[in-house]
């Protein structure tokens, strides 16, 4: 049954790096993306940053790409990968709305 | 319901979480020193050769870890219970018999894992020395004690809570509990068949720290938040509920990641890369909930023209926000990266892992159970606002620097054993040992001593300081 095997291509040694790096940008940039979008909500930073928030998501997406590539992911991985970037795209948009709400609930 | 935390003075069950705070820390410290001692072993191999060796060091640390862990669990509970259900903790007399009854059978282990060490591997060391699970290897006549010590504490847990104010916190906690409590009976029964057995012992491990800990971390935080900044009790206990939703969520399934090469079907990779993709989300959205609560409870303050720190406890506050970002950084970032089955082929085993657990354990768990600790000496000590002292910021600084320094090093040796072992030789024999003999591997792993003992050095300070900042006319009254 060699051909279900789900390790069909070997990582390049020089992939490794790269690998880890933008693995780790993901959540990095992920960080950068929810914290600036909840700094401009709750008015720790001016309107104007929150493009830079949808930047760094971008970037987040870009990495996970990257990352998914250079390990040579199967389909089904590709795809959980996809839902992985837009749960993280919605995530700060579903907890503030959330939020926002029973607070506007409780304190008017 | 406000906390009516500062009262700390005359509870029985405040008494009795302190019990648990202390031995907890004691085990801490335990934990660090044979740490330390495997650390060093790894530079100066002969180091205790045969009276203590490293199989051992590395036992002892690694089991410390979970039950202090366990302990400052339970004393947690027993600290927040009084504050949460507006009554005394029903039971409380059980609860402090069955503290005796844990702290004995632990001492009575650690000293058995100290001097006996190993058994003659039939039943005779499952039953007394110990089972040879990572983790939880506690014999056989201690498991039981364990079992019993555990339905006290939720017995406990669910006679105040259901005569008591039930507050969402203490649902949450009276249902994980539970989860957490039966999750270590799959721990406890031994087959012959290792994939059989690694299977069931992932429930425990596994289910424990990414799903029922996590899950405990997120009521902790939501008691933590109200107490210490006066967060709105609907909008913490609203976004409890999604986190457990989430984290239950994603951990659950989340085990495949442990799934991918111990025999088990190769459904498993599937699955595992997954929700393991998933599982970084719920520990992003706990960030943004600290961040969230703190910035809006901070902003209505200010908007009152009285500009004053919301915080009532600065080094329990700073433990806090510390978790939010370590576990995020310990658990998402370290974990994400090698995850998904496709890398993890290269990582699996090495000091990666290390790295990863190192972290995750310390940001995710040590940081807010530490901050929990400060929360109880100011309720002992009926402070109104506490303030960092030169000891607390040492110790947190020492102590985080340290565990990251230890991350980076291990880091480090992992990615040569990735290059060297696996990806050039092909996970070999010779490739297992050409990896470690490397100068890379073994300067990483100088370095992981150095910080192993800034990190102990911390934990001084830290120790120092929960005895002493009770008593420091610093803090305001």
């Amino acid at each position: 049954m060699i051909e279900e095997v789900v390790m069909r291509q070997d990582i390049a040694l020089d992939d490794f790096l790269p690998i880890f790096i933008s693995s780790s940008l993901v959540l990095v940039f992920g960080g950068f993306y929810v914290g600036i979008y909840t700094a401009v909500k709750v008015k720790l930073l001016k309107k104007w940053t929150m493009p830079i928030a949808y930047i760094f998501w971008m970037l987040t997406a870009y990495c996970l790409y990257l990352m998914g590539s250079l390990m040579h992911v199967g389909e089904f991985t590709a795809k959980a990968l996809v839902v992985a970037a837009i749960g993280l795209f919605l995530l700060p948009h579903a907890v503030y709305f959330m939020q926002h709400q029973v607070h506007e609930e409780n304190e008017h | 319901m406000a906390n009516n935390h500062l009262t700390g003075i005359g509870s029985e069950s405040k008494q009795l979480a302190t019990w648990y705070f202390t031995f907890a820390a004691i085990l801490f410290g335990a934990q660090l020193l044979f740490g330390l001692v495997a650390a060093i072993q790894y530079v100066m191999p002969g180091f205790l050769f045969e009276l203590l060796d490293f199989s051992v060091a590395r036992m002892l640390h690694i089991n410390a870890l979970v039950v202090w862990m366990v302990f400052a669990m339970f004393g947690s509970v027993y600290w927040l219970l009084p504050d949460e259900t507006g009554i005394e903790t029903i039971g409380i007399k059980i609860g402090k018999l069955l503290y005796w009854v844990f702290v004995a059978a632990i001492v009575v282990v650690v000293l058995v894992y100290l001097f006996v060490q190993v058994g003659p591997a039939d039943e005779t060391s499952i039953w007394f020395i110990h089972e040879g699970r990572e983790y939880i290897e506690a014999p056989r006549w201690a498991d039981f004690g364990i079992v019993v010590v555990a339905l006290g504490f939720v017995a406990n847990l669910f006679l105040t809570g259901t005569a008591g104010n039930r507050s969402g916190i203490v649902t949450v906690l009276m249902a994980d509990m539970i989860a957490f409590a039966g999750l270590y009976l799959a721990g406890m029964f031994f087959t012959d068949n290792i994939s059989v057995d690694q299977y069931w012992w992932w429930w425990v491990i596994h289910l424990w720290v990414e799903a029922t800990w996590e899950v405990y971390v997120g009521a902790i935080a939501a008691y933590g938040l109200i107490t210490m900044i006066g967060a709105h009790r609907k909008v913490v206990e609203m976004w409890l509920w999604i986190e457990v939703a989430m984290l239950f969520g994603s951990g659950i399934l989340g085990i495949g990641h442990h799934y991918f090469w111990i025999g088990t079907p190769e459904y498993w990779w599937e699955i595992g890369a997954l929700f393991s993709a998933l599982e970084p989300l719920p520990l992003v959205a706990m960030f943004i909930h600290v961040l969230y609560d703190w910035g809006k409870t901070q902003g209505a303050q200010d908007a009152t023209g009285v500009e004053v720190s919301v915080i009532n406890n600065k080094p329990a506050f700073t433990w806090f926000v510390l978790n939010a970002f370590g576990n995020f950084l310990g658990a998402g970032i370290w974990g994400f990266f090698h995850t998904l089955p496709q890398v993890n082929l290269y990582t699996h085993g090495t000091q990666f892992t290390s790295a990863h657990g190192h972290l995750a354990f310390f940001g995710a768990y040590a940081t807010i159970l530490i901050g929990m600790m400060y929360i109880a000496v100011q309720g002992t000590n009926g402070i109104k606002v506490m303030k960092h002292t030169k000891s607390s910021l040492w110790a947190v600084s020492m102590i985080c620097g340290g565990v990251m320094g230890m991350t980076v090093a291990l880091t480090v040796a992992g990615y040569v054993q990735v290059l060297v072992s696996r990806a050039q030789m092909g996970a070999t024999w010779a490739g297992y040992f050409d990896g470690q003999s490397g100068m890379w591997f073994a300067q990483a792993m100088d370095w992981r001593l150095v910080m192993g003992a800034v990190t102990f050095l911390g934990f001084l300070f830290l120790a120092k300081d929960l005895l002493s900042t009770g008593k420091n006319p610093v803090h305001e009254r």
